[in-house]
C-alpha cells in the first residue's frame, strides 16, 4: 500500500507546512505579548507578572494623543471606504454598462500601488498642487484609496451571490428604489458592509506609510511606534503591539461570525 | 395581428405596438393585446421568445423600445413598477429570505401605507384563503416548495391589485403538487374576479388554467385565442406542432375541390378539409393530431372513402397510463403515431396494421 | 412587422443611470486621489530642486542622476533582486499551505485563512517590532544564547537575508490567500483524471494543478513583488547598513533630503518596474482560463 502511505506522507508534509506558518506567523506575536507583562522585557523568565509597560503608554499624552488620531483616520477611511465600495458593486453587479470592466479595475488599482507610492504622490498634491501642510482629511483621503479596494473585495464576494431578482419583487410590490434597498437589500448584505468597514478601519488604523506622509508632525500611533523603534525595544512598544494585535484579533473574530452566521441565515438565491 | 376581446367585458390591460430590441435581437416585436377582466391569460411559448420579457414590461421591470402599456385605462408606459398596482407571483418565488411569512405577505399593503388594521385584515384574508394558517412566523427557508410557492401566491394577491402577472410559477414544483396548483390558481382566478396574465413553457398549463391563449416565437404572437380554438385550430406550422403532439406530412397539395383537398405525399393521396389559402401546387405541410389517429391490425382495416389509410408496421408501443402512442413505420421509413387508449386494440409489436384518420380530421399549412 | 422602429421618447423622463450614479463616486474618488498624485509626482520628477524647493525647469537631470550613480543603479538593483527572491520563497512556501487548506480544510477552510490573514492586518511597525522581538539583539534567541553561553549567530539581524525574511513574514499571507482563491474553484476531480492516466502526483501537479492555478501564483506574485520592492520600513530595521533599500532612499528624499523632484523621479521607476512585473504576468495568463474569484470564502 505504499501508494497510501506516500499519499498520507504528502499530506502529513503539508500539513505541517500550515502548522510552520503558524509557528512562524505567531510566535513572534505571542512572545510580544507574553514578554509585555514582563518586568525585564529583554529576558522574561522566570516569568514576573507587571503592567509596567502598560502603565507607561497610557500615561503618555503623546501615546494618546496619537490613539486619538489613528482612530479618527481609521473611523474616517473605514467609513468612507466602506460606502464607496458597497455602491460601486452594487452598481457594477446590478446594472448593465460597458464601462463595468474598466470600473473593477480602477477599484482593484490600489492594490497594485505601493503603500509608500501613494503616501508621497499625496504628499507631492496636497503640497504643491493644493497648498496643504499635513492635515487629517488629506490623510483620511489617501487611505481610503486603498481601503476602498479591500471593501471592495469584501462586499463583492459576498454580492455576487445575491439574487436581484428579489429587488425586482420589491418594486412591483410598490418599494421604491430606496425603499428596496433598506427593506431587502441592505438586511441582507450588511455583514459584508460592517465587515469591509472593520477591514479598512484595520487599515487605516495601523497605516504607516501613507498617512506618515500626509500628517506631518500629528502622531499616530504607528509613527510614534517607528519613532520608539529607532531607539530600541522598550516595554511600551511591546504594550502597544500586544494592544492592537488584540484588536486585530477582535476584528476578525466579528468578521468570521458575520460570514458563517450572516451568511447562512440569510441565504442566497433561495436553495 | 389585432385581438379585440369580447365587447361585454371590460378590457383591463392593452399592448400596443410593444417592442422591445436587445441590439439586433428582437425580443418583443410590435405586439398587440387586450385581456378582459376576468380573463385567464396565458402566454405560451418556448424558452427564447420573448414572453418573459414582455411580462416584465407589463410590470415595468423593462422599458419597452417602442408601443404603449395601457392598464385601467391609463397610460403606465412610463411608469415604474413601484407605481403600477400589479401583483406578480414569480418562478424561483423570490420571497424575502429574512422576513417571515407574514411579513412577506404584507410587504405590498406596507409599500402602499396601509394602516395596521388593514395590515391585519389583509393578512387573515390571504392566509385563509391560500390556506396557510399557522405558517405565519415560519422563514422561507422553513417551507416547502409548495408552500413557499402559496405564499408568494399570497403577497401578489393581498393588495387586490388590477392585475396578477405570473412568470413560471409551477416550473420549479414537482408534478404532482403542479397538477394541484393548477386547479387552484384557476380556482384563485375565478373567486377574485382579477385578470391573471400566465407565462408559461408547459402547454399542459396554459390548456387547463386559461381562457385565452397567446402561442408566442421570436417575439411574435403566432396566434392567440380561446383554449379550445388553439389546440384544435391551430394557424400556423409552429403553432401545430407545438400544441399537442401531431403527425407532419411534408407534401404537395394536387387538387382543391368544394369542401376538400388532396395531398399527395410520398407517393400516397390525402383528402384533407379544404382550405382557402392553399392551391394546388403548392409545397404543403399536413398535421394530424396524434388522437385523431387510429390503429387497426391489417387484417381487420376496411377500405373506408372517409379515412385517410396508411399502412405499415407496428414498431413500438409507449404506454402511458390512460393512452399509449403506437409508432408506425410505413414502407418508407416515414413514422406516423397514434394515440388512443390501450384497451380493445390487440396488436403487437411486428403486425401489419392501418393507421387510419378521417378525412375531415387535419389542417395544412403552407411552406 | 414594423419595418422602421420609431424611437420615441417618453414624455419628460430624463433617465439618469444608476450604474453612474452608484458607480461615479468611487471611480471619482480614487482617480483624484491616486491617479491625479501619480501624475503629479512624474511631473515633478521633470523639475527640479534647490533649497528645498521645486522649480519646473523641465530636465531630465533626475533620470540621469538615477541612472549613473552607481549607488541609485545599487539600491534598485538590490531591491529588485531582493523583491524576486521573497517573491519566489513565498510562492514556493504558500503553495502547500494554501493547497492543503482548499483540499483538506473542510468547513475550517475559512477560519483558517483568516487566521492566516489576521496578523496582516496589525501594521508594518508593530509585526517588525515582533521580528525584533525574536530575532533582534535584544530578541528571544540572541538573549537565550546569550544565557547558554553560546556566541550570537551571526546573519540573524541586520543583514539583507534578515530583511527579506522580514518581507516573507509580512507577505506570505497575501500570496496563501491569493493561491488558495484559485484553488477554491479548481475542480480537484481533475487530479483523479490524471491519475487514471497515470500520472503521479507531482506530475499531475505540474501538468494540472499548477498551470489551472496560474493565475493565482500570479496575482500573488505581484502582490508580493510590488511591497517588497518599495519596502523601507524593513530594511530600515531588519537589514544592516549594507541593506540600505530603493524604498529608503525614497523615503529620505522627501523626509531629510527635501529632494522631492529626485525623490519624485525614484517614484516614478518604482512606479514602472511594478507596471513592467504587473504587464509581464498578465501576458502570461490566457484569458480563456476561468480566473480568480472570491466564491471561496466560504
Amino acid at each position: 500500500m505504499t501508494n497510501k502511505t506516500s499519499e498520507a506522507i504528502r499530506r502529513l508534509a503539508m500539513a505541517a507546512s500550515l502548522v510552520v506558518l503558524y509557528a512562524f506567523l505567531y510566535l513572534p506575536i505571542g512572545y510580544v505579548i507574553y514578554a509585555s507583562f514582563s518586568v525585564d522585557t529583554d529576558w522574561p523568565f522566570p516569568p514576573s507578572f507587571t503592567l509596567d509597560g502598560y502603565f507607561d503608554l497610557f500615561e503618555s499624552t503623546l501615546y494618546f494623543d496619537a490613539l486619538v488620531n489613528s482612530l479618527m483616520v481609521g473611523l474616517g477611511s473605514g467609513t468612507l471606504s466602506a460606502l464607496l465600495a458597497t455602491a460601486g458593486v452594487i452598481g457594477i453587479l446590478r446594472f448593465r454598462s460597458r464601462f463595468r470592466g474598466i470600473s473593477v479595475l480602477i477599484f482593484l488599482a490600489p492594490l497594485f500601488v505601493a503603500e509608500l507610492l501613494i503616501g508621497i504622490s499625496s504628499l507631492a498634491f496636497n503640497a504643491k498642487v493644493l497648498g496643504l501642510s499635513g492635515n487629517m482629511l488629506s490623510a483620511i483621503a489617501a487611505n481610503t484609496v486603498e481601503g476602498t479596494a479591500f471593501a471592495f473585495l469584501i462586499v463583492f464576494a459576498q454580492l455576487v451571490r445575491y439574487d436581484w431578482q428579489m429587488d425586482d419583487a420589491a418594486m412591483v410590490f410598490g418599494a421604491t428604489p430606496p425603499q428596496v434597498f433598506w427593506e431587502v437589500t441592505l438586511p441582507t448584505i450588511w455583514p459584508s458592509i460592517l465587515g469591509a468597514f472593520l477591514i479598512s478601519f484595520i487599515l487605516g488604523f495601523n497605516n504607516l506609510d501613507i498617512s506618515f506622509y500626509n500628517l506631518g508632525a500629528i502622531p499616530t500611533l504607528p509613527s510614534v511606534a517607528w519613532g520608539s523603534l529607532r531607539h530600541g525595544l522598550g516595554p511600551e512598544l511591546f504594550a502597544l503591539a500586544s494592544l492592537t494585535n488584540g484588536l486585530v484579533l477582535v476584528v476578525f473574530a466579528v468578521m468570521y461570525v458575520l460570514m458563517t452566521t450572516g451568511l447562512v441565515r440569510f441565504g442566497y438565491r433561495g436553495t | 395581428m389585432a385581438d379585440i376581446g369580447s365587447q361585454r367585458e371590460e378590457i383591463c390591460l392593452s399592448l400596443q405596438s410593444v417592442s422591445k430590441h436587445y441590439g439586433q435581437v428582437k425580443a418583443v416585436d410590435c405586439v398587440n393585446l387586450d385581456v378582459t377582466q376576468r380573463e385567464f391569460f396565458s402566454l405560451l411559448g418556448p424558452s427564447g421568445s420573448g414572453k418573459t420579457t414582455l411580462l416584465r414590461i407589463i410590470a415595468g421591470l423593462e422599458q419597452p423600445g417602442d408601443g404603449r402599456v395601457i392598464a385601467g385605462a391609463q397610460d403606465v408606459t412610463s411608469l415604474p413598477p413601484y407605481r403600477r398596482r400589479i401583483g406578480m407571483v414569480f418562478q424561483n418565488f423570490l420571497l424575502f429570505p429574512h422576513k417571515t411569512v407574514s411579513e412577506n405577505i404584507i410587504f405590498p399593503l406596507r409599500m402602499q401605507r396601509a394602516s395596521r388594521t388593514e395590515c391585519d385584515e389583509g393578512l387573515k384574508w390571504a392566509l385563509d384563503l391560500l390556506r396557510l394558517g399557522g405558517l405565519g412566523d415560519r422563514y422561507p427557508n422553513e417551507l416547502s416548495g409548495g408552500q413557499q410557492q402559496r405564499v408568494s401566491l399570497a403577497r401578489g394577491l393581498i393588495s387586490r391589485p388590477t392585475l396578477l402577472l405570473l412568470d413560471e410559477p409551477l416550473a420549479n414544483l414537482d408534478r404532482e403538487l403542479r397538477a394541484e396548483m393548477e386547479v387552484e390558481i384557476r380556482r384563485y382566478q375565478r373567486e377574485l374576479n382579477i385578470p391573471f396574465v400566465y407565462v408559461t413553457h408547459n402547454q399542459e398549463e396554459a390548456l387547463t388554467m386559461s381562457d385565452r391563449i397567446a402561442i408566442m416565437r421570436n417575439g411574435v404572437f403566432e396566434q392567440v385565442g380561446a383554449r379550445e380554438e388553439v389546440y384544435t385550430k391551430p394557424e400556423t406550422a409552429f403553432v401545430a406542432s407545438f400544441i399537442g403532439e401531431s403527425n407532419h406530412f411534408d407534401g404537395k397539395a394536387i387538387d382543391t375541390g368544394a369542401t376538400d383537398m388532396k395531398i399527395e405525399w410520398h407517393g400516397k393521396t390525402f383528402i384533407a378539409p379544404r382550405q382557402s389559402d392553399i392551391s394546388p401546387g403548392d409545397s404543403v405541410r399536413f398535421s394530424v393530431k396524434c388522437e385523431d389517429v387510429d390503429i387497426v391490425a391489417g387484417g381487420r382495416a376496411k377500405n373506408a372513402p372517409e379515412f385517410n389509410q396508411v399502412t405499415g408496421r407496428l414498431r413500438d408501443i409507449i404506454f402511458k397510463g390512460q393512452t399509449a402512442n403506437y409508432i408506425v413505420e410505413t414502407q418508407d421509413k416515414s413514422e406516423i403515431v397514434a394515440s388512443q387508449g390501450p384497451r380493445g386494440v390487440d396488436v403487437k409489436i411486428g403486425d401489419d396494421v392501418v393507421a387510419q384518420w378521417s378525412t375531415s380530421a387535419g389542417m395544412g399549412f403552407k411552406i | 412587422m414594423s419595418d422602421v422602429a420609431i424611437t420615441r421618447r417618453h414624455a419628460g423622463r430624463i433617465r439618469i443611470s444608476p450604474f453612474l450614479v452608484l458607480v461615479a463616486p468611487g471611480v471619482v474618488f480614487i482617480f483624484l486621489f491616486l491617479l491625479l498624485p501619480l501624475v503629479v509626482v512624474i511631473v515633478f520628477s521633470f523639475w527640479r530642486t534647490e533649497s528645498y524647493n521645486l522649480y519646473p525647469d523641465w530636465n531630465l537631470g533626475n533620470y540621469h542622476a538615477l541612472l549613473t550613480e552607481a549607488s541609485y543603479r545599487t539600491f534598485l538593483l538590490r531591491s529588485i533582486v531582493g523583491a524576486l527572491i521573497a517573491s519566489v520563497i513565498c510562492l514556493v512556501y504558500a503553495w502547500p499551505v494554501a493547497y492543503f487548506i482548499a483540499r483538506h480544510g473542510g468547513r475550517y477552510r475559512l477560519l483558517l485563512v483568516l487566521v492566516l490573514a489576521a496578523p496582516f492586518f496589525t501594521g508594518v511597525i508593530l509585526r517588525v517590532v515582533a521580528l525584533q522581538g525574536i530575532l533582534g539583539p535584544g530578541g528571544l534567541i540572541s538573549i537565550t544564547m546569550a544565557e547558554l553561553g553560546l556566541p550570537p549567530i551571526q546573519g540573524l539581524m541586520y543583514t539583507q537575508n534578515a530583511a527579506t525574511l522580514g518581507h516573507v513574514y509580512l507577505y506570505l499571507p497575501f500570496m496563501v490567500t491569493a493561491i488558495y482563491l484559485s484553488l477554491a474553484n479548481f475542480e480537484f476531480a481533475l487530479l483523479e483524471t490524471a491519475k487514471i492516466n497515470g500520472a503521479g502526483p507531482f506530475r499531475a501537479f505540474f501538468e494540472v494543478t499548477w498551470p489551472l492555478n496560474w493565475v493565482g501564483s500570479a496575482v500573488g506574485l505581484v502582490l508580493v513583488f510590488i511591497p517588497c520592492l518599495a519596502s523601507s520600513i524593513t530594511p530600515q530595521f531588519l537589514g544592516g547598513p549594507n541593506a540600505t533599500s530603493f524604498g529608503m532612499r525614497l523615503a529620505a528624499q522627501f523626509n531629510e533630503a527635501g529632494t522631492w523632484a529626485l525623490g519624485s523621479a525614484m517614484g516614478v521607476v518604482l512606479f514602472l518596474c511594478s507596471l513592467v512585473v504587473i504587464v509581464l504576468m498578465s501576458l502570461t495568463i490566457n484569458p480563456r482560463k476561468s480566473g480568480l474569484t472570491a466564491r471561496g470564502l466560504d
